[in-house]
């Protein structure tokens, strides 16, 4: 991979990278490590992209990878981001009353989403905030096409499951 | 307001069954309060705000913009160098290897005549024989240097 390649094809994609990395680590400085690691892995492995039909998932498939590594050694503790939640713009809401309303039930959200196995919360991220297709999810997590599907509808169903008995017990 | 088109998505939405555009559809209306929502609305009503705040977001790197510098070969100094002194030190590692061979050889046959008599009486006659070899080989050249001296007394008359 010649220098041009890896800067109008890896590098436009860092951003992406980053926003991904930071939803896995929930801390901004360890999504840039992240991120910057996963570069550099990719700048290693270029003689892989020739044969890459998307380099982007690639990209963002190391990135989960180191990522995972990152979340798995002994020493990392993960910084918990609940505090993000609470800053959420609650938009519309002029009442004081009701935007803290709104930001406690942004956190819950959050808290149920969080709380979810690894991959059924990073398939429901791409799908349902990142807005990718079910070809680019099975590509970044290397799973088959049917899998996401599945494991995206047991995520939604868990998350609503969840939801139903904040709302209703309001556990 | 009729909500029937967006409770069929929501459902659809549950079962896993939705398309992009009709999940950007959800996001988008739940990113504005409703009033009286039917309760299958209003169950869905957190998660696609969440969904939506989290969507719009920005998550921006901080990092400064990507400078490529190229570094001419002159700049990897550092590598010749260490080349070098590994060929040096590799050089030199070689040269004293024979000699520490031959002194270890020394060493060991020191160690075993110490140990073993016999042997060290062998190594003895061995090296007694090779001085008797060379000794007397120098007599022929000193026999005829004494007739030289003796001719020559002869001649100055002594």
């Amino acid at each position: 991979m010649s220098l041009e390649r890896f800067l109008s094809q890896v590098v436009p994609v860092r951003q992406k990278l980053y926003r991904f990395a930071y939803r896995l680590l929930g801390n901004e400085e360890d999504a840039q490590d992240i991120t910057q690691d996963a570069l550099m892995k990719v700048w290693d492995q270029q003689e892989k992209m020739a044969d890459l039909q998307n380099a982007e998932a690639w990209c963002m498939r190391i990135t989960r990878n180191l990522a995972l590594d990152k979340l798995k050694s002994r020493k990392y503790r993960r910084h918990d981001d609940l505090d993000h939640a609470g800053e959420l713009p609650a938009q519309h809401q002029q009442n004081p009353h009701a935007m803290s309303e709104q930001n406690d039930v942004m956190k819950k959200v959050h808290a149920t989403i969080h709380a979810l196995p690894e991959k059924y919360r990073t398939i429901l991220q791409l799908r349902d905030i990142d807005g990718h297709s079910y070809q680019e999810i099975a590509e970044i997590l290397d799973l088959d096409m049917n899998e996401v599907k599945v494991n995206l509808h047991r995520a939604r169903k868990a998350v609503r499951e969840k939801l139903q008995n904040l709302q209703v017990y309001g556990l | 307001m009729d909500y029937k088109l967006i409770s069929g998505l929501v459902e659809k939405y549950w079962e896993g069954e939705t398309s992009l555009e009709e999940e950007a559809i959800l996001r988008e209306f739940f990113s504005t309060p409703h009033t009286a929502l039917p309760p299958d609305l209003e169950e869905a009503a957190p998660l696609f705000s969440y969904l939506h705040t989290e969507a719009v977001r920005e998550v921006v790197w901080p990092g400064e913009e990507t400078k490529v510098v190229k570094l001419s070969p002159v700049q990897h100094w550092m590598k010749y160098a260490a080349m070098l002194l590994m060929a040096l030190g590799l050089g030199y590692g070689l040269q004293h290897r024979g000699e520490r061979a031959e002194i270890t050889e020394t060493r060991i046959t020191a160690q075993h005549m110490e140990d073993d008599p016999r042997y060290a009486l062998e190594e003895t006659k061995k090296a007694l024989r090779l001085l008797a070899k060379n000794l007397n080989k120098g007599t022929t050249q000193m026999q005829k240097l004494s007739y030289f001296n003796d001719a020559t007394e002869v001649i100055e008359g002594k």
